[in-house]
């Protein structure tokens, strides 16, 4: 996905691009860039990363007409050269969608001169523009979009002229007062105009400053409505949930077909990822991986920690980034980094300081192109989509999904699991997104619990082996949003401390699903019970006998033993959230926290 | 022009798929019946869509959003209680100007209806009438020259063939007599009422009778023919991977990241989603649709079906006039009886059902060698164990041992 806009108008193009680009930037950023008409000739500026690192660069640019793009590249590298706009001659493009046939005309071109500097299609429609070009840009662009094949969405400048035109892809004009607007979509210049109109397929559009033509491709005119947008903004985006955490933690099962779309054939038990630089015999000669990360990242690592343990047969360190460079430690002969955002400054120092010991490096990411994909490598993406909420939910889960996948890739390799348990595995892998749903479907159970306990000043939360770095996760997760003291403790551990401050006003979560640990946890939980603690367990939906030491039960679906912590996660995402509600926190932005830290 | 659309019922008739979302949010031909509506609207250049919504809210929003991805531009209007269509239609009042359509989310259209209404607009109201054999259930119009006198709802016997679409044109005149609009003795605010109060006043109300597609999908059964109906459109593309051995027949769509495997034999209409794994050798007859996710083991018939998202289907499985919801997962060797001309009861009222399988909800687990009787239905989370036959309703939880 990407996002486009232009200008022609009588104010400074460039503010005005780079403001609605961040308006875009929920839609992904991995580069950016604008060109602008100035007196005589088009200025582009690109840069790779978020719109902040392009407004960084720029100097003070004059001109009223311009265009902008923001990228979020899901297919090829994003780089600086790649980014849009793209530029024949004085024409400027920006383009979303893709040229299908790209290679053909780009071949063609060539042939009479025109010279191709990037690896993208939208190139070629500069330059075929730039061959079509007489002395008007709108007929250029009509006579170019005949000869492509595929979707776009495009913006071109060209002079102070501005054309728009969109087969397949998003495009609406905004109509302003002396000045007019393109772009992806409504909220990016919904702070100038309400006045909308929507292109249609095979619709171009020339944009003054004092209005706007539409013609179809024969260049006849074409009427066109004028749409007043009313909504609310904010509430469309949540699409009806209170929260963008709770939309997000509906998003989950979404998140992970997506984490999961294509890497797993169930019926032959592969796991497969695209872009692994890793042979089998790298993976069978490792002796040991660190896995260092930080916050929610450290959790799912955590877990990891026990996956490449159990099913690869590994020695696994879990560090926390921002101590890991001061630690002096070796670290392993595979080093996996767990960023959601790739930008998170911490994470990235650890990595560069494991480097220098020669490890083969991994990373595990959401955003593509991010500066940690640059930096190692292996790069395995996460596919959850943007994250709008500070308190990670979707993308945490879509991490657990990624290493399940390589730890079980893993020990098929290194001969540690049999290929009818790697079959197992992998079909009960995938029932997890829907029994992800069932758990949501039935929220209104752990919205009660969180109701009754939601004046309390401290929790714990509780787990042995794989639930414990969920114990952990939930206890960040009420910390973060609901500001309550929580603690995850390893369940065999209370008795060693912090059972002392079990009291009745200390609501204990305790994560009892069925496993090789489940006695102990149930002698935990009746140690805690003991000290007239409240305690709900988050069991599985076919245990019968733990109501009896417990107050209340949050039952998850049944599924493989190890696979559990992605159920149980969910669970306490949701109780955290709704602890949070009741007590009336601004639940998507956290005093004092961001989403991605890029300070040390 | 701008139009309500009112999405904001449950649609009780449709249960058990509507526990878990409403029914203008069940697939006909792996999209939504909103989906199909909003195109018809768009593609008469009605861009500005005003949706009342309610039950199960967040589902329509999450997918729609502001409408972009669909060439329109949607707004969102909350009624929380429901109480009656004139109710709702008052609740959009604000954004709406000058003449605006009104349709209901649960009646599948396509464009040519929509411009048999615009075309022949005329007076305060001007309502689309359809003519059908059956009119038992519907209000049903009588009409001089084009006139509305006046809209029976439900009559007993049959005084016309003409039945109220649900779909109108209306000026704002409709909001002062909405105002003026009683309580119905079904505790709701009928718009229906609000028309009869105005044909009574005297406004002109006209009627516009159309021979476009206009389907009602009343019963849950009725989207098999929905779904049959709109797959007809389908245009043969393969997305995904069709391995060797596999063969298809007619228009075939398998969406990106599924798997045919060897030995399949397909015969469309038929649609799968994305991410999907069917085979090897499973047989996917006509009229079937398979949302995403959807795994579909070996030697499998499937026959004018919707399957919803992530299902799962043991191998030696059959499935025929049957509409499976979302989540479930059935063991091998799973089978429905299929019964023609059935009477189905619902609290009490016995409907009828041309031919059916089964319905099953969301979120189910059904074991190996299950067998489901003709027109029984299994609503939502609901286990059901290995060689168990179900030979009657299933409420939601049910656990048949």
């Amino acid at each position: 996905m990407c996002g486009i806009v232009g200008y022609n108008g009588k104010n400074q193009a460039a503010a005005i691009l780079i403001d609605c680009l961040k308006r875009l930037e929920y839609r992904g950023y991995d580069s950016a860039g604008i060109a602008v008409f100035d007196t005589n000739v088009v200025e582009v500026y690109k840069e790779k990363g978020r719109i902040v690192d392009l407004e960084k660069t720029l100097p003070n640019i004059s001109g009223t007409v311009g265009i902008g793009h923001t990228r979020w590249a899901t297919h090829g590298k994003p780089n600086k050269i790649n980014a849009h706009p793209h530029t024949s001659g004085n024409i400027a493009v920006v383009h979303n969608g893709i040229i299908e046939n790209f290679q053909e005309l780009k071949e063609k071109l060539s042939r009479e001169g025109f010279e191709f500097v990037s690896e993208t299609d939208t190139e070629a429609l500069a330059h075929l523009i730039n061959h079509y070009y007489k002395d008007n840009l709108i007929d250029a662009v009509i006579s170019a979009l005949k000869d492509v094949r595929g979707s776009y969405a495009i913006a071109a400048i060209c002079g102070s002229e501005l054309v728009a035109a969109r087969k397949d892809s998003p495009l609406v004009i905004g109509i302003g007062e002396g000045e007019n607007f393109v772009a992806s979509d409504i909220p990016a210049i919904l702070k100038y105009t309400r006045k909308i109109i929507f292109l249609d397929d095979m619709e171009v559009a020339s944009i003054t400053p004092d209005g706007v033509s539409f013609f179809d491709t024969g260049k006849m005119p074409i009427e066109k409505k004028i749409n007043l947008i009313e909504w609310n903004l904010e509430a469309a985006e949540k699409s009806g949930y209170e929260h963008f955490m709770l939309k997000e933690i509906h998003e989950q099962p979404r998140a992970l077909h997506e984490t999961f779309a294509g890497r797993i054939s169930e019926l032959e038990g592969n796991i497969s990822f695209e872009g692994l630089n890793l042979t089998e015999s790298h993976i069978k000669d490792i002796s040991r991986i660190s896995i260092i990360a930080c916050g929610t990242s450290y959790n799912a690592g955590f877990l990891g920690k026990y996956l490449f343990e159990q099913l690869a047969g590994v020695h696994v360190d879990i560090e926390i980034a921002s101590e890991f460079r001061y630690a002096h430690s070796s670290p392993g002969s595979l080093v996996i980094v767990i960023t959601q955002s790739g930008e998170t400054a911490d994470t990235l120092a650890a990595l560069r300081e494991a480097k220098s010991s020669g490890c083969r490096t991994l990373a595990i990411t959401n955003v593509m192109g991010s500066t940690v994909t640059r930096e190692v490598d292996n790069v395995i993406y996460t596919r959850s989509g943007p994250e709008i909420g500070v308190a990670a939910t979707k993308t945490f889960i879509s991490q657990l999904g990624v290493l399940y996948l390589l730890a079980l890739y893993f020990g098929k390799i290194r001969g540690k699991i049999s290929s009818d348990h790697m079959k197992r595995m992998l079909v009960a892998m995938k029932m997890l997104p829907a029994q992800i749903t069932r758990i949501l479907n039935k929220k209104d159970n752990i919205k009660k619990f969180a109701e009754t306990f939601s004046s309390s000043s401290d929790f714990f939360f509780i787990g042995r082996t794989l639930n414990y770095p969920i114990a952990l996760e939930g206890a960040l997760k009420l910390k973060e949003i609901s500001y309550i003291h929580a603690e995850g403790y390893a369940a065999g551990e209370l008795k060693h401390g912090p059972l002392a401050l079990i009291t009745k006003n200390t609501p204990v979560v305790a994560i009892a699903t069925k496993g090789l640990t489940y006695d102990k946890v149930v002698n935990n939980i009746k140690e805690v019970k003991a000290r007239d603690a409240p305690v709900l367990a988050i069991a599985d939906e076919k245990d019968s006998e733990i109501e009896k030491y417990v107050d209340a039960v949050i039952r998850i679906p049944t599924t493989e033993d190890i696979l559990s912590p992605v159920l149980s996660t969910v669970v306490v995402q949701l109780l955290s959230y709704y602890i949070a509600k009741a007590r009336n926190c601004p639940i998507d932005q956290p005093r004092n926290l961001a989403k991605s830290v890029t300070v040390e | 022009m701008k139009a309500i659309i009112l999405a904001a019922g449950e649609g009780l008739r449709c249960r058990p798929l509507t526990l878990t979302r409403s029914k203008v949010m069940l697939p006909v031909a792996n999209k939504p019946l909103l989906e199909h509506i909003i195109n018809a609207v768009a593609e008469n250049d009605i861009k500005e869509i005003i949706m009342v919504v309610g039950y199960q809210k967040e589902r329509i929003m999450d997918y729609f959003g502001d409408g972009l991805e669909f060439g329109v531009n949607i707004k969102y209007v909350f009624q929380e209680a429901q109480l009656g269509t004139a109710q709702a239609v008052k609740l959009a009042k604000e954004y709406v100007d000058g003449d605006f359509l009104v349709l209901n989310g649960d009646n599948l259209v396509d464009r040519g209806t929509i411009a048999d209404l615009l075309a022949g607009k005329n007076g305060s109201v001007t309502l689309l009438a359809v003519e059908r054999e059956q009119t038992l259930g519907y209000g049903v119009v009588i009409s001089e020259g084009g006139r509305v006198i006046k809209i029976l709802e439900k009559p007993k016997e049959i005084v016309s063939h003409l039945i109220n679409a649900g779909i109108y044109i209306f000026t704002q005149d409709i909001f002062e007599e909405i105002n003026r609009t009683p309580l119905s003795s079904t505790g709701e605010y009928a718009i229906t009422d609000t028309i009869q109060q105005m044909i009574l006043k005297g406004n002109i109300v006209s009627m516009v009778e159309s021979k476009s597609l206009w389907m009602d999908a009343v019963h849950s059964w009725d989207f098999l023919k929905a779904n049959a109906v709109f797959l007809e459109n389908c245009k043969n593309k393969l997305s995904g991977t069709v391995e060797k051995g596999a063969t298809i027949k007619g228009n075939v769509l398998v969406g990106e990241n599924s798997v045919i495997r060897g030995g399949c034999y397909i015969v469309g209409p038929v649609a799968i989603g994305k991410n999907c794994d069917i085979g090897p050798n499973t047989v996917i007859l006509p009229s079937t649709a398979i949302g995403d996710n959807v795994s579909i083991d070996s030697s499998v018939e499937i026959q004018n079906s919707i399957l919803m998202n992530d299902v799962r289907v043991g191998s030696g499985s059959f499935i025929s006039n049957s509409i499976i919801g979302a989540n479930n997962t059935i063991g091998p060797h799973f089978s429905t009886e299929v019964g023609r001309e059935l009477m189905i009861e619902m609290k009490g009222i016995l409907h009828h059902a041309e031919l059916l399988g089964t319905v099953t909800g969301d979120d189910n687990s059904i074991g190996n060698r299950v067998l489901i009787k003709a027109g029984k239905m299994v609503a939502n989370n609901c286990t059901i164990e290995a060689g168990s036959t179900v030979h009657k309703d299933l409420p939601p939880g049910s656990i048949v041992v």
